[in-house]
């Protein structure tokens, strides 16, 4: 019997949700969480509004002194993986430990830790810059200190592709469980870069969204929008072997059937415009979950709300789908969380399997003017009922990433 | 143990390196047979206010050699350096990127930390000047899959691209993950390796009030690093990148490609232990290593020669010499350990690929580089370090050690390529 890869547990911080049950209900609902930035002074800044994850107490989850010397994207990632164990009813033992392993994703690490470090090398000099400085910057800090707060000691690493971290989080772990290397991998991405630097460099290379009302500032497929909306949280996905979950009698939330990932060869910064990149790497997912375009029930889109992206995903999708394409039903919930960059991808896979579990999609918020461009069924403004057994959740990053990945029901 | 459904071989044909001992793999294996340090005193930046003064830097490195000017000038170092090394690999190998074989194409480049110094650039912008002065290729350039972005862009390749990143053993997980995309069948060949460039005022700060660094100002530059010397007292800071070409033995043996050495897989495990400190007793690493030679169907006999992680400082030695005890029984006193730290000093994230590419160089010329420095015995640390001088010695298995912060350990086995 070829090897399975099942979902049986999900965590989640996020700016529509502090778990995976809120950020659903507000995802259904059409509630946005983009809001004026309160993390720091925006006042000096082009763009003023941004994700921000809010009323989020980490002592919840991690002992309040250590947690001081940790970023707050390593923060979200500890919170994100204990809420996704325990949904999964996983207690991690002498037993099973070195067979649970770990792939956490993070576009930018701890840019927020570096930003504070830099201010005291400049105002305190060097010998007060913390020792904590370099383990809490690396991108796969979160991935270490998820492995050590909740005691796995299997394959761990971080993947990193920019905005398409996510999705490589969940396909990689896919991956490690399918060859055998793991039994039970913890898959997600985290983000906490709404910092001084990272919304400047953003906002000077006229990549942002923004509208007088926050709240309708993301509007991925419309024809008003401008860019995309910078937020931060952190998903998880427990995957785990379909035997191992059935003898453990663990609820099944869907299979993870299929994983693409490729590259555009193309741009730093900008997209190939024949979405070729990015529908090579739909394809080569179905392919591997031995799917046909017309079996997709749902997509959930990258759909950022840059002009050049929802343009190009469109395009890509139509490559793949041919006619389907038009009867296939697509959402962008960055309509609604923003940008949550290296996390979106996690989260949006927790979407999909969501939306197999309750047959029922999010909608893209703010869609109200049509463009020619973008003319398939991208779900507008209400969240509807519909039977989804297998659906699909794109990721493009900076970088010409492109990583898609498929999830199926289980019977 | 092996879980494809296939008789794919991986194999290496092709190499690249900047080293502090070396800009071209001949230059870096001419002088790690012949012992010579690359650490000297910073000229990155000037250190007279930071507590560590002496690291291990590329020197003399030209990015207009391999890149163009104006896409190099907007490109960080480290990125740069991911390009030139994957240049010089796909040269080493004969190999040509066309459109007709783009697709099939991967790269796996892992760094530790990325553009760190580009970040801390736009972070003094902010604090001097405003977010208006901060640079909009700030981002593009610091995040860490440029790593292997870059090398994808400037080489033409559109297979799969990532960047995996497990601090100190990024650069030797590169090439298990490599390896598994060309046994699942999603590439043909794989660009693979590892690449770090942040010698910075902040970053030999913080490693230094880690305790990590040493802080050794007594002893010239070149003889601080000294793995598993009874007087190590930390590790050298270092910078650099190597990659190697993946392909399977058909497709090297169809274009008669010479071919390094074979990779048989490898292990990752993780301590759960701590953020800095390896488990004691090397328990996690002892387990990697067993993981990985079941993985490889090889036995502990096999083995002749380990690329030890070695860094130079007291608890990574120790726990690593007991690691390899507890992994190889008794075979652990008959195996050459050798840690080419004592040269080059530790990259972080191009530090695995640096030493599997020592490791295929020491099989393929049948050479054990040495462990430098050596001179005080101590008794946790009680096996054969090659002590100062290569050695002559046939090589049929060999395994790359690589260990990082957060307790993340990789092992890669690497074996005489045999038709």
């Amino acid at each position: 019997m070829p090897r399975r890869v099942a979902i049986t547990g999900l965590g989640a911080v996020t700016p529509v949700g502090n778990t995976v049950e809120d950020t659903w209900r507000n995802l259904l609902a059409g509630v946005s969480g983009v809001g004026r930035i309160t993390l720091f002074d925006p006042s000096d800044y082009a763009v003023q509004i941004a994700g921000e994850v809010r009323g989020f107490e980490p002592g919840e989850y991690i002992d309040p002194k250590e947690a001081r010397h940790m970023d707050r994207s390593v923060q979200f990632a500890i919170a994100a993986a204990k809420q996704a164990l325990r949904d999964a009813g996983l207690e991690l033992t002498e037993e099973n430990a070195d067979e649970t392993g770990i792939i956490f994703g993070t576009g930018a690490g701890g840019v927020g830790t570096l930003l504070a470090q830099q201010a005291t090398l400049e105002e305190r000099g060097p010998r007060r810059v913390s020792p904590h400085f370099l383990p809490n910057f690396l991108p796969d800090t979160a991935s270490g200190q998820v492995a050590i707060a909740v005691g796995a000691r299997g394959p761990n690493m971080a993947v990193v592709s920019a905005c398409a971290t996510g999705g490589h989080a969940v396909g990689e772990a896919m991956e490690t469980i399918l060859r055998g290397d793991a039994e039970v991998m913890l898959a997600g991405g985290t983000e906490a870069v709404i910092v001084p630097v990272i919304m400047a460099g953003f906002i000077n290379m006229r990549a942002l969204g923004d509208d007088p009302n926050p709240t309708r500032a993301s509007k991925p497929f419309d024809a008003r929008r401008s860019g995309f909306i910078l937020s931060e949280g952190a998903a998880v996905l427990i995957l785990e072997e379909l035997e191992h979950a059935r003898r453990r009698g663990a609820h099944v939330y869907a299979e993870v059937a299929g994983y693409g990932s490729t590259n555009d060869a193309f741009h730093m910064a900008a997209q190939l415009e024949t979405g070729e990149g990015a529908a090579r790497t739909m394809r080569r997912a179905l392919q591997k979950a031995h799917l046909q375009p017309e079996d997709v029930d749902y997509i959930n889109a990258h759909g950022t709300s840059t002009p050049l992206n929802d343009r190009v995903e469109t395009l890509a999708i139509k490559k793949v789908f041919g006619p389907h394409a038009y009867e296939v039903a697509i959402s962008s919930t960055k309509s609604m969380t923003g940008h949550m960059m290296g996390a979106a991808g996690a989260l949006e896979a927790i979407v999909c399997a969501l939306a197999i579990r309750d047959n029922c999609i999010p909608p893209t918020i703010n869609l109200e003017a049509p463009d020619p461009d973008c003319d398939l069924d991208y779900t507008p403004g209400a969240a509807r009922k519909l039977k989804v057994d297998v659906a699909m959740s794109n990721s493009f990053g900076l970088g010409g990433h492109n990583s898609c990945i498929v999830l199926r029901r289980v019977e | 143990m092996a879980v494809y459904n296939n008789n794919r071989r991986i194999v290496i044909t092709g190499l690249g390196a900047l080293t502090p001992i070396g800009n071209s793999v001949e230059e870096f294996w001419g002088n790690l047979v012949a012992g010579k340090s690359g650490i000297d005193y910073i000229t990155r930046f000037d250190p007279s206010n930071v507590p560590v003064k002496i690291a291990g830097e590329v020197k003399g490195f030209d990015p207009n050699l391999y890149i163009d000017p104006k896409a190099a000038r907007r490109m960080a170092r480290f990125s740069q350096f991911s390009v030139a090394t994957s240049k010089q690999a796909l040269q080493d190998a004969g190999y040509t990127v066309s459109e007709e074989n783009a697709d099939d194409v991967a790269v796996v480049f892992a760094t530790g930390g990325g553009g760190l110094d580009v970040m801390q650039e736009g972070s003094v912008a902010i604090y001097n000047k405003g977010p208006r002065a901060v640079s909009p290729m700030v981002l593009p350039n610091m995040i860490a899959n440029m790593a292997s972005c870059q090398v994808s862009l400037n080489l033409g390749t559109k297979g799969p691209t990532t960047t995996s990143i497990a601090a100190c053993a990024s650069g030797l997980y590169s090439f298990v993950d490599a390896y598994h995309l060309l046994m699942r069948g999603e590439a043909e060949m794989a660009i693979t390796g590892g690449t770090e460039s942040f010698i910075t005022d902040l970053a030999i700060a913080s490693l230094s009030n880690m305790q990590a660094l040493s802080k050794n100002d007594e002893r010239p530059p070149q003889e601080v690093s000294r793995p598993f010397d009874l007087t190590r007292d930390g590790f050298v800071y270092s910078e650099g990148a190597a990659a190697a070409v993946l392909e399977t033995a058909e497709s090297a043996l169809a274009r008669g490609a010479k071919i390094y050495a074979e990779v048989l897989g490898g292990a990752l495990t993780a301590d759960a232990y701590h953020v800095t400190a390896p488990a004691p007793g090397g328990v996690g690493a002892a387990k990697a290593i067993v993981k990985a030679l079941k993985y490889s169907n090889l036995t502990p006999d096999d083995v002749d020669f380990i690329s030890a992680h070695g860094t130079s400082t007291l608890l990574n030695d120790a726990a690593e010499t007991a690691a390899i005890k507890t992994a190889l029984g008794e075979r652990a006193y008959k195996v050459a350990v050798s840690a080419n730290k004592s040269m080059v000093g530790h990259s972080l994230g191009a530090a695995g690929a640096i030493s599997a590419i020592a490791t295929a160089l020491a099989i393929k010329h049948g050479i054990a580089p040495p462990t430098i420095n050596y001179e005080h015995p101590d008794p946790a640390c009680d096996l054969d370090y090659v002590p100062n001088v290569a050695r002559e010695m046939k090589i049929r298995a060999a395994l790359v050690n690589g260990f990082g912060f957060g307790g993340q350990n990789g092992v890669l086995v690497l074996k005489a390529w045999e038709d």
